[in-house]
């Protein structure tokens, strides 16, 4: 760990670009070693991939084995690839036998496009999220704090439910938009719609948090008092509290490039989630290896690039330790505050209550798609299941992990992140990575697992964590009254529990509530690799997962879950908004 | 403040830049006007995997669109009819020879006999081999410019079935690479051309004005391939596409009536037991799973009414199997459910399948309840496939929902029941070893006669449910969106055709 000492010199830049090189390097060996970690035979994958219907027969797993060479072992492939990257040649892939190049960068270039229409989107609701505090703040009337539930209730929508009913309303009813393919601007917008809205729910929520205290700044009592326009203290306000959420741009927006993969096949966009899945389910390595290392160059890239940006805005002060730190006025907690988190945590309680009181595993095939009724007050899925005990049955299961999950992902990201200079280079490149991949090598390793997709997601669940650990704490750092700490004597320890750690805490909490469902979801999307729960436990995931393709047909099967998902995050996110008001 | 807008500039610059990463090749196109002309939109549901080489997955797309075809046609019967060849006749246990049609390929050059030849020693040598060569060995020789004669190393009854499959269409010269690849661009002989292929989400084919049967009604197929059922029913819906093939079941209800098209499938879903290890070792325990499974519960549920209560391993996309079929007699006696409570005390059975098919993790789910009620414990294993079939082939489980194609390339149904149920069949899920079952299916193979063939290969599947290896449960059926207007589209039951010289927008 690396307290600074507010100095002029400039930290070197080796630790953070070996990081990135090494972390980068440890990504790509695992992934040219899947097959043999795994100990799945590529032959098998790829002449399954080839013809579905194909006998595997010893003489033909042979053939397939020759043609690719695998008795040459992983280094021989993974010498092979390298050497010819410099030409820019990444070999053919094992599946079609076509040059892999031109195929990843096809799928980068889509991906890359819809990303950039999700940013814009984000941005966007970012926008709108913070707009009442922003607007209040810089009129000097934000006497409340804000519940934060708006955005909790929009950054817990499912981007995949929300990706069908865009695609069904407004592709299929209305016919404003094409319904799927890819194939000019105006198919850009639903799926960007379905990614950004979530996102930007997010990062609005964060940002939204840190405004206040950005407003609670002596400068800004002074620009009021001179009477400076409003609209020039809410820029300063932005620029002021920016540097702090950009960061998190990363594995909100960036890494929707590699996995968007839910979105990208509803939308039918050939993008390069869908290639790097398709390529790791086939173990086609040459292709697999380029994607990979596409989204660790993107990740490192765009980090650099963010970096760069915080620097930009916050610029000298940062340096010099001229920058006092960001710290929350006493707001009164929100009227509705209470009321909120009452209605949503009585009737979640209801629910399970009711829920656990029912069968969740009784199928009858005769009540299928039930819709609401007294006998089945939230209706029957596909199967004639009662769709409040299985609601009420997952609850615990799946609040349990999603929190556990979450937990040790934070407390990992804020230990990394005490570290910058050392995890820096780790966390963009774990940044982008979707988790599917590490399902995979842990399926492969560990076989089908109830924990597996808890270590899965853990794995690469850590870096926004962080990534805004370590940009808080380097605010924190170049502010005042460390440099006051650190002349009166204060160890390390001391300067890290009484300044440091206050400082990070809160925002780093509201950050992982607000995360919790996309938790619950991407744990449920590990279960075709066999990894968490086998069906037909009832798991809030999975609820929405297998409902998905009835959402038109029944929507009461999909209203339930993503309404009981919307309900626990936002008791998660008020309820710390609560604890807040009630600690200061 | 002076780096945000900078910052954001160079953002919003990078957009227009890379707005011009839409998928490759559309640029002709005028977005979703595409279609105008009397051009089909046809949305296929696999995205083809080696750029339509007919010795992968790929090869039903080449008959699907009636680009490339082989020597021999299937009819309605599944007996073969002439497509290249305008006659053949058999000379000996092991020679036929086939008289060849006057053809153009659609790069211009004709058809002879050692276009033919050339054909199919390369599928012949192609690594792996092509499915439907797996049990033959094939000579084929010019003996003038329209005659072939083809040779078998041992006696091959349904060769002129064989011939049908679209891998061993006949290219022209130009198709085959040094290398082993092969290319239909513009090489086929079909009423359709291809004549632009981008990766794995599109293809634009042209009418082949030189087709021998015809000019094709249609001008022109835009394919999109979009994996995803739902976006599928959802391009049809919206106008995007005129035939949408394989609509989900739980996506057809959505469909109006008169664009939904049922069409029985080659494809049976059953339950196969692992009678090579575990709890299923004891033909009572498997005789009790048998009882207490019930395939027509699903017909309603699962399959929204979408599929046929299963008959036996052939349902009625086989036509000569019902009028065929042998009773199932001698089966061993059903354990009662306290039977199987004692029996299985303390072990569960392992109830396995995959998520390829959105289908069978819900139809497990039906069956786990009726089998509890039958006295076992289950405990389900659900993957991807690939991610199992390795397992699955080593036996670690004890029961399977497995849907599997019943007719393969041969339009013959003896290789089905080798590679699944013979001792020696090398996806033996079930790890069947019966002698019977064996002795059954060696005789079917060897039978020449069509029709005689045809009731030994229902004796076999007789001798195969006796040992109660593996319980059918449906018959599914395939569902195709066709947008109303839309006349002579093909509905095969064995999946190969779709698209031909009558297809066209009304």
């Amino acid at each position: 760990m690396s307290v600074a000492h507010p100095s002029g010199a400039r930290p070197s830049l080796w630790p953070a670009a070996a990081g990135r090189v090494l972390a980068g390097a440890v990504l790509l060996g695992a992934v040219a070693l899947l097959p043999w970690l795994t100990g799945a035979d590529p032959a098998r994958t790829v002449l399954r991939a080839r013809s579905a219907d194909q006998n595997p027969t010893a003489a033909d797993l042979a053939a397939v084995r020759e043609q690719l060479g695998l008795d040459e072992g992983p280094f021989a492939h993974l010498t092979r690839w390298l050497g010819g990257l410099p030409r820019g040649d990444a070999g053919v892939s094992w599946v079609s036998g076509e040059p892999v190049m031109p195929q990843v960068g096809t799928a980068l270039s889509v991906s890359l496009t819809l990303m950039l229409g999700a940013l814009a989107v984000t941005a966007l609701v970012a926008a709108l999220v913070c707009a009442r505090t922003v607007f209040l703040g810089s009129r000097r009337r934000l006497r409340r704090d804000r519940a934060g539930a708006t955005a909790a209730v929009l950054a817990a929508l499912p981007k995949f439910l929300l990706a069908s009913v865009l695609a069904t309303v407004c592709g299929v009813w209305w016919g404003w938009f094409p319904s799927s393919g890819w194939e000019g601007p105006r198919s850009m917008v639903l799926p960007s719609l379905a990614l950004g809205i979530p996102s930007g729910a997010m990062l609005g929520g964060l940002l939204d948090q840190a405004l206040p205290a950005a407003f609670h700044e002596p400068w800004a009592r002074t620009a009021y008092a001179v009477g400076l326009p409003p609209g020039h203290i809410a820029r300063d306000a932005l620029r002021r509290t920016l540097p702090g959420m950009l960061p998190q741009l990363l594995p909100t927006v960036v890494a929707l490039v590699g996995g968007a993969v839910a979105v990208e096949k509803i939308f039918d966009i050939p993008g390069l989630g869908r290639l790097a899945l398709e390529a790791a389910v086939a173990q086609d390595l040459p292709v697999l290896q380029t994607a990979t290392l596409a989204l660790v160059l993107l990740g490192v890239g765009a980090g650099i690039l963010v970096r760069a940006l915080r620097h930009a805005l916050l610029g000298r002060p940062l340096r010099d330790g001229a920058l006092p730190a960001l710290h929350r006025p006493p707001l009164a907690a929100p009227r509705s505050l209470r009321w909120i988190i009452a209605v949503c945590s009585v009737a979640l309680l209801a629910l399970v209550t009711a829920g656990l009181l029912r069968d969740p595993l009784q199928v009858d095939t005769a009540a299928r798609l039930l819709p609401p009724s007294l006998g089945h007050p939230l209706g029957t899925d596909a199967l004639g299941r009662d769709l409040l005990a299985r609601l009420g049955h997952g609850a615990l299961r799946t609040a349990g992990v999603a929190l556990a999950v979450t937990a040790v992902s934070a407390v990992t990201g804020l230990l990394l992140g005490m570290a910058p200079r050392a995890s820096a280079g780790p966390t963009e490149v774990v940044s982008t990575l979707p988790a599917v991949l590490t399902g995979l090598l842990i399926a492969g390793v560990t076989g089908p697992s109830v924990w597996g997709a808890a270590c899965a997601v853990c794995v690469v669940g850590w870096s926004p964590y962080a990534a805004q650990t370590a940009a808080l704490l380097e605010q924190e750092r170049a502010s005042g009254h460390i440099a006051a700490s650190v002349a009166l004597g204060a160890g390390r320890l001391h300067l890290l529990r009484r300044h440091l750690l206050p400082a990070v805490l809160p925002a780093l909490l509201r950050n992982a509530l607000l995360r919790l469902p996309t938790t619950v979801l991407v744990l449920a999307s590990l279960g075709f690799l066999g990894l968490g729960e086998q069906p037909p436990t009832p798991e809030w995931g999975r609820l929405l997962s297998e409902n998905q393709p009835y959402a038109e047909l029944a929507p009461w099967t999909v209203l339930g879950p993503a309404a009981a998902l919307v309900a626990l995050s936002v008791v998660a996110v008020t309820g710390s908004a609560l604890g807040r008001g009630k600690g200061e | 403040m002076r780096t945000t807008p900078r910052g954001l500039i160079a953002a919003l610059a990078l957009t227009p830049l890379l707005a011009g990463c839409f998928a490759p090749g559309d640029s002709g196109g005028t977005g979703a006007g595409a279609g105008s002309g009397g051009r089909l939109r046809v949305a296929l549901a696999v995205p083809p995997v080696q750029a339509l080489s007919p010795y992968s997955n790929d090869a039903t797309v080449l008959s699907k669109l009636s680009v490339a075809e082989g020597l021999t046609a299937l009819d309605k019967n599944g007996t073969a009819k002439p497509a290249l060849a305008k006659s053949w006749k058999q000379d000996d246990d092991t020679t036929w020879t086939f008289e060849l049609r006057k053809a153009e390929f659609q790069d211009g050059t004709r058809l002879t006999a050692q276009s033919v030849v050339n054909a199919l020693d390369h599928a012949g040598q192609a690594r792996p081999k092509p499915r439907v060569l797996s049990d033959v060995t094939l000579t084929a020789k010019a003996e003038d410019a329209d005659t072939v004669t083809l040779t078998t190393k041992s006696p091959d009854p349904v060769l002129p079935l064989r011939l049908a499959s679209p891998a061993l269409a006949v290219l022209s010269a130009k198709a085959y690479a040094e290398d082993g690849a092969v290319s239909p661009v513009g090489t086929g002989t079909g009423p359709f051309r291809i004549t632009r292929l981008s990766g794995k989400t599109k293809a634009a084919l042209d009418r082949f004005d030189g087709y021998w049967g015809g000019k094709a009604k249609a001008p022109g197929i835009d394919v999109s391939w979009v994996a995803d059922g739902t976006a599928r029913a959802n391009a049809l819906r919206s106008g995007e596409a005129d035939i949408a093939e394989w609509i989900p079941t739980a996506q057809a209800k959505l469909l109006d009536n008169d664009t939904r098209h049922e069409v029985p499938s080659v494809r049976t879903d059953s339950l196969v037991l692992n009678t090579g290890g575990g709890l299923f070792t004891d033909a009572g325990l498997r005789a009790a799973a048998r009882e207490a499974v019930d395939g027509s519960a699903l017909v309603d549920s699962v399959f929204g009414g979408y599929a046929d209560p299963a008959q036996g391993l052939f349902g009625p996309a086989v036509p000569w199997a019902a009028g065929k079929r042998v009773e199932v007699t001698g089966r061993a006696e059903a354990a009662t459910t306290a039977q199987v409570k004692a029996e299985t005390k303390g072990r569960t059975l392992r109830l396995a399948t995959y998520t390829n098919r959105a289908e069978l993790p819900e139809a497990a789910t039906v069956l786990q309840q009726q089998l509890e009620k039958a006295g076992f414990t289950v405990k389900q294993d659900v993957r991807e496939y690939t991610q199992m079939e390795a397992d699955l082939l080593a036996g670690k489980y004890d029961a399977l929902v497995f849907s599997r194609v019943t007719l393969l390339d041969t339009g013959d149904a003896v290789d089905y029941l080798a590679s699944d149920f013979a001792g020696e069949g090398v996806y033996n899920i079930a790890g069947l070893k019966d002698t019977a079952v064996d002795k059954a299916i060696r005789t079917a193979a060897a039978e020449r006669d069509t029709q005689r063939r045809q009731e030994k290969i229902m004796r076999a599947e007789a001798a195969i449910l006796r040992t109660d290896a593996v319980v059918p449960l449906v018959h599914e059926q395939a569902v195709q969106g066709i947008a109303t207007g839309v006349e002579g589209v093909i509905l095969d039951p064995r999946e190969r055709s779709l698209v031909d010289v009558d297809t066209r927008v009304g």
